[in-house]
């Protein structure tokens, strides 16, 4: 009970937020299609608390050797500054696709440890794809973060860098 | 020593959770009627033990005892309350309510933004947590074993 507490509750509130101002939009357009929830917002609030996170986190670091290092980083500063554990699994192809899993994600070990509830899952995880995004968008890295859940609480972050061609 | 069953009422006097391990004999009415029924008793309990009380009554009523079995009561600050039954050697009941409070319900209902604090609890992780702090603790040994 504590600051991380706080954090937790704080996060819950926002998601809650951002799903009620959705349904409210859809029931005046009256678009009923709601299979796929429009978590834009949660998103950008992330990247934007990202972006500002990474300016403190970095100061007194030293250059990043290259892009695998910038991910090293991520999973082991980065993830221990917010959700005080590290990433447990990092890979790779080295084309540019980056997979984090952490097999007990902050926001979900609360929720369940199955299947049940794996439908509103996805709302729990986006404002920290928002924050991997930002994060590396400051660092110079711009990419696009999606995740995917199979059993709760383990998540896997896929990181694509998007590279100039 | 043996524990039989656990309701949970919230401070409105719904009942949120009801679980039973060892309970050999059942009332015959619904679960409904029955906690309806088991929450005005403890509602009137309560009030009886706070007004003929010769001294201040610092925590109120506690549990009660029959010839076979004794009924813990626990109540928080929010009102919620926790009713576990067990046999009469049961020892330490009131750490493991405290328990369950702070370990199980504070954890895996409060922080669990899925779930309305009014209604019935369906989380699994909840029923599962719980399960094992009861099946671990030293007072439950259950019937067969």
């Amino acid at each position: 009970m504590s600051e991380e507490t706080i954090f937790e509750l704080l996060h819950s509130a926002v998601v809650d937020y951002v799903v009620e101002d959705n349904t409210k939009v859809s029931e005046k357009t009256n678009k009923t299609d709601a299979k796929d929830e429009d978590l834009s917002k949660l998103e950008y609030i992330g990247f934007f608390a990202g972006y500002r996170m990474i300016e403190r986190l970095t100061r007194e670091m030293p250059r990043f050797k290259d892009e695998l290092d910038t991910m090293k980083f991520i999973c082991t500063d980065l993830w221990s500054a917010i959700y005080k554990k590290q990433i447990d699994n990092l890979r790779t192809n080295h084309l540019g696709v980056y997979v984090l899993q952490d097999n007990a994600f902050r926001f979900l070990t609360k929720l369940s440890n199955g299947k049940q509830y794996l439908d509103l899952a996805p709302r729990y995880v986006t404002f920290t794809c928002g924050v991997l995004r930002g994060c590396l968008a400051n660092l110079g890295i711009e990419s696009i973060v999606t995740a995917e859940i199979q059993t709760m609480p383990s998540c896997k972050f896929h990181i694509q860098v998007q590279r100039p061609c | 020593m043996t524990i039989h069953n656990i309701y949970i009422f919230n401070k409105n006097g719904n009942l949120l959770y009801y679980h039973e391990w060892n309970r050999i004999k059942q009332t015959g009415m619904t679960r409904d009627e029955e906690a309806k029924l088991m929450y005005g008793m403890l509602f009137s309990i309560k009030s009886f033990v706070n007004k003929i009380s010769p001294t201040d009554p610092k925590e109120g009523f506690l549990y009660y005892k029959t010839s076979k079995y004794t009924l813990h009561y626990f109540e928080t600050l929010t009102g919620l309350k926790f009713v576990l039954t067990t046999d009469n050697n049961a020892q330490l009941v009131r750490e493991l309510l405290q328990q369950i409070y702070n370990q199980v319900y504070v954890e895996y209902v409060v922080k669990n933004p899925l779930i309305s604090l009014s209604e019935p609890i369906e989380s699994e992780i909840f029923k599962i947590k719980l399960d094992a702090l009861i099946r671990q603790s030293s007072i439950f040994i259950s019937k067969a074993a």
